[in-house]
Formats: structure tokens, sequence, C-alpha cells
């Protein structure tokens, strides 16, 4: 391919002194898990436990009309702490959002030491805190999307189909446990994804990772519940731990009775983990080998 | 002065990588060599603020490389040797991207990455899929991307590694146009003496995380001893063995060439007296130039 003979041209602009690099990192992780085969329809999937309980919410305020559809399981159709309680921590929204992390996140930093691009990025003014903000924000904003939206469009609803602001006059704390929920599994969803595709070079082997590690916690769990009948080995099990720690955020009863407090220590623990794998595993100095 | 580093000392653990390094780098382009584990790596990762040396200061750009990496960084451009991509993207997003997190506005890194593009031959492939993209077509967009930002100082690791006789030369054309032409500097490191030879006017020679020998490459090529190019009828090995004992190392091309580097001091009468004593006839006797691959045998002390 013959040169272009197009002269080389200086550029006469300013660098953005207040520039914040991850907002391009987190804009192109954005796009590009968009890009990816099936992704769009995987999303639009896991909003389905939010269709249904947003259905849940408008059918709270017609009881009378689906009296027969519903056939005295009105009380799970009381919209309180435990309702939220009962989405944030279902199985199968807990699912979904595991789906997407693969999806979007296992390759993240996976793909990123499979093509040497660290590389590219640390050669550039850019610190490897400012590398990992835009990674994280990457899958916070799915994760947001999946937790956050749906909590605020919940509340929003009930205001639109009740016609009043008596659920917020009962539950004052709920829009802030809602987002403070969020934002804590977003937080810990997004650092657990990262370490683990930090460990591969293969996006694959990460996303084996990711689901290997989350259901294996939870088939240890369920075999020395089994055996021991004890609920203290609740902390075994990433899900459980979430479970909890979501029932007290939300001013719920607890799944099991095991101090949420411990779990809340076991998530921290673990993200403490996933920092140190981080700060192991993204280094601006292995940029020249 | 673009780079000046002064009595740098690095060592990874107990290993010495640099033992006081001092560097000037003026304008132009100019050539980094050394063997495997001379420290080539760690001076470019020095360079690029990525690590801090034990001891001495360096300044690229008139940027203090212990306190400001990040100026350092901004104002420089850099080619790394491995193929380096995100799948998944076009060049013109890959290269406007890499512009955006240099500093540069959106829209101005996405204008510029066209310009760049068209600049090293990418103009009608800017829009493909970078896993479909060549060899030489990454060395190129790897140079885009180094460019992008238009600094005033370009480091290029082995740019022309994997690359076919004709994709070497255009890579090699194209960084012979930035540094003379376009006011970059260019700092090259590179195993591959002939780019070196084409591409640059200066060179810096490491062994063992010292400086074996720094400066102008015509300027070096003359230091210390001479060579010459004779042709010789007759009995030439009494004659070769005769030249060792003097001292001088004799090379014999294919096509019967004798090259002879004489020592310093050596007179190179002396030549014809020794020929003159065994009966060789000389026919051709021409001062030739030290090549880059004579110099840095000598430097490195390796044959």
């Amino acid at each position: 391919m013959p040169i272009a003979e197009q002269g080389y041209v200086h550029w006469e602009g300013r660098f953005d002194a207040r520039r914040r690099p991850w907002r391009p990192i987190a804009r192109l992780g954005i796009r590009l898990a968009f890009r990816r085969k099936g992704f769009k329809f995987v999303l639009a999937m896991a909003f389905l436990p939010t269709l249904i309980f947003a259905a849940g919410v408008y059918i709270s305020e017609r009881l009378d009309d689906f009296k027969e559809m519903i056939r005295g399981a009105d009380r799970f159709l009381k919209i309180d702490p435990e309702f939220f309680k009962a989405f944030y921590a279902s199985d199968n929204l807990l699912f979904w959002m595991l789906i997407i992390m693969v999806l979007a996140g296992a390759g993240l930093i996976a793909d990123d030491l499979r093509h040497k691009a660290l590389q590219l990025y640390f050669a550039r003014p850019l610190r490897r805190r400012d590398y990992l903000q835009g990674k994280v924000l990457t899958l916070s904003f799915f994760l947001l999307l999946l937790t956050l939206l749906p909590g605020f469009l919940f509340l929003l609803l009930k205001f639109i189909f009740s016609g009043s602001f008596k659920l917020l006059a009962e539950y004052p704390w709920l829009p802030f446990s809602v987002a403070a929920w969020s934002v804590v599994v977003a937080g810990f969803f997004s650092l657990y994804t990262l370490a683990l595709s930090s460990l591969s070079r293969n996006r694959r082997y990460a996303s084996v990772l990711l689901i290997a590690a989350y259901f294996l916690s939870d088939i240890f769990f369920g075999i020395f519940f089994g055996i021991f009948r004890d609920p203290a080995f609740a902390l075994l099990s990433v899900k459980n731990n979430l479970q909890q720690v979501a029932a007290v955020l939300l001013g719920a009863k607890p799944v099991f009775a095991v101090p949420w407090e411990y779990s809340a220590a076991v998530l921290a623990g673990l993200s403490v983990l996933a920092g140190a794998v981080l700060s192991r595993k993204v280094r601006g100095s292995e940029v020249i080998k | 002065m673009n780079i000046e580093l002064q009595d740098i000392k690095f060592s990874y653990g107990p290993v010495r990588a640099l033992d006081g390094v001092s560097v000037r780098v003026e304008n132009g382009a100019c050539g980094l060599l050394g063997p495997n584990g001379a420290g080539k790596s760690t001076l470019l990762r020095i360079l690029l603020g990525f690590l801090r040396p034990d001891h001495g200061q360096g300044h690229v750009l008139g940027h203090d490389i212990r306190k400001d990496p990040f100026a350092v960084r901004r104002l420089v451009g850099y080619m790394p040797e491995d193929d380096c991509l995100i799948p998944g993207m076009d060049a013109v997003t890959f290269t406007s991207y890499f512009g955006e997190l240099a500093g540069m506005p959106r829209q101005e890194a996405m204008k510029r990455a066209h310009d760049v593009l068209y600049y090293v031959g990418l103009g009608e492939a800017r829009y493909r899929m970078l896993e479909t993209y060549s060899a030489g077509m990454k060395q190129r967009l790897k140079l885009a991307q180094a460019l992008v930002h238009d600094p005033k100082l370009l480091f290029l690791d082995e740019p022309t590694s994997n690359l076919d006789p004709q994709g070497r030369v255009e890579i090699l054309d194209l960084i012979k146009d930035i540094s003379s032409k376009k006011d970059v500097q260019v700092l090259i490191s590179s195993h591959i003496l002939t780019d070196i030879e084409l591409t640059c006017t200066a060179v810096i020679i490491l062994n063992k995380g010292r400086i074996a020998a720094q400066g102008d490459l015509a300027a070096l090529r003359q230091v210390d001893f001479s060579l010459y190019e004779l042709r010789v009828k007759g009995e030439s090995g009494p004659f070769l063995r005769a030249l060792a004992e003097a001292k001088c190392r004799v090379e014999e091309t294919e096509d019967q060439l004798l090259k002879v580097y004489l020592p310093a001091g050596f007179d190179r009468r002396e030549l014809f007296r020794v020929a003159n004593r065994l009966g060789v006839q000389v026919r051709h006797f021409v001062r030739s130039q030290t090549s880059l691959e004579d110099l840095f045998a000598r430097t490195v002390g390796v044959d």
C-alpha cells in the first residue's frame, strides 16, 4: 500500500486541562458491549424481572380487578421494603446480572491483556486508577440499569397508580436504600468481574471463572448446609451474602439467621481481595518488555 | 534539548540494569542500540516515567521524569513493538480513542485521527475492523496512534519487526519523513542496524547497563581505527596471516575484497611493505567507512 503523500499537519489545539480519562474508557466499553452478538437480547431479557415486578406494582393498586387471577397471592403484592427485597434479592435478577457481567465484563481486562493494549493505555498520561475507574463504570452502567433504574421506576409507578405519596411517608428512607443497595451491588460485582477478568488473557476463561466462582460458592453452601444444618455456611455463598446485605439495607428481614455484618465483612473482604488482584495485574511498568 | 539524562542508575533488586547512564539527545532521529539485557527497555521505561531511577536526574522535553511523568507522556508518542489493538474497533475509532486519552477534545481527536491515518497510508482502510489488518497495516496503525496527539518526540520500539521488505521500506520512509521534515524528534530502539543506519543521524549504544558509545553516527564511524578495502593478486594466505599478526582485523568478502581494520597508530604504508615482502600485488586500495555493524560489534565486544 503506497504511503499517501498527504502532508503531516501539526495540531494547533490545546489539551483539555480538566479532562476525565475514565470517560472515554467507560464510553468505549459500553459501545463495545452493545456490539457483542446477542448482548442486546440478553439485556432485554434481564429486564424481565423488572417487567414482572412493575406489573406487580400495577396489580397492587387494582387488587379487586385481578381478584380471580391472583387467588390469595395478594400478600406478595404489598408494596413495602419486603417487595423491594424480593426484587433485589431474587435469584432471577442476580442470575441476569451475572450473565450481563459475563458478556460485558469478562473481556474488559482479559482482552486488553491478550491484545497487549495496556501498553497503549499507559503510554498516555493515564493513572492505573483512571483505567480501572473507566472499566468499573462500564460495568456499573449496566448493573445500575438493572438495579437503580427499576427501583426508582417501581416508586414512580406506585406514586402514579396510587395517586399518593403514602409509601414515601411510611418509608421515607426507601429511595436512599434503593440507591445505596444499587451502588453496593454494582460496585461489588464490578470489582469481582474485573479481578477475575484480569486473571486470564482469554475472555472465555474469564467467563468460566466468573460463573464458576459464583455458582461453586453457592454449591458449597448447599453441601455444607445440607450436612450440618448451620445457617453460618451461608457466608460461603456470594449470592447469600448479597441477599443478606440487600435485606438489611432495604429495611427487610434477613434471609438467613446470620448477623448481616458478617456478610458485609465477607463482601468487603472479597472487594479488597479484588482490588489487590487488580493492582497486581494492571501495571504501568509492564508496558515495555 | 529533547532528552537529557545524568548519571542514571537503576536496579531490579540485586540486578543493576542501568549504571551511570548519561545521555543527551538533540534534534533529528537517534537510534538506541544494544544487545539483549543491555538496558534499552529499562531506559525507555524511565524516559516514559514508569520507573523512578535510583539515582540521577533526567529531563524529557524540559519536563522532569521524576516529578512530571504525565507531562512527558502527553508530549511523547510511543509505538510499541508488540501488535497492540482493541478488538471490535475500526482504525478511526481506535486512533481517536487514544488521542482522547492523551487529553485531546473528542471531536478534535476524531478529526486528527482521519488526518494521521491518511498520512501513514491507512486512509482507505480506516473503517475496517482492526482484526482484519495485515502485519504491515498494524504497524502503520501503531504509528498513527503514536502521532495522533502531535507529539514532539516519538519513541519507536522495533518499528520494522515482522514486516516484509516492501513494508519495511515504507515504514522507514515514513520515519525519515517524520524526523527530517515534520519537526518531530524520533528515538528508535531496534536490533536491525541497517534500519538505524537508514534513518538516524545519531546513535546511543548501551552495553551491560552502561553507555558504550553515543553521538553523531558519522563521527562515531571514524573513531579510533580505519577501514580499508583492498584487492590483491598473488598468494593472499601468508599476507592475511601477516596482517593478523600485526593486529589488523581482516574480513574477506565473496568477491575477494579484503576489508582491513587498522588499529590506532598503525601506518597504512605498512600494508604495502608487507605485501611487497610477501610478493603480493595490491591492485585496489580505498579507504572505507566503518559500518554501524562494525561499530556495534566493537563497542559491545562481540565479533
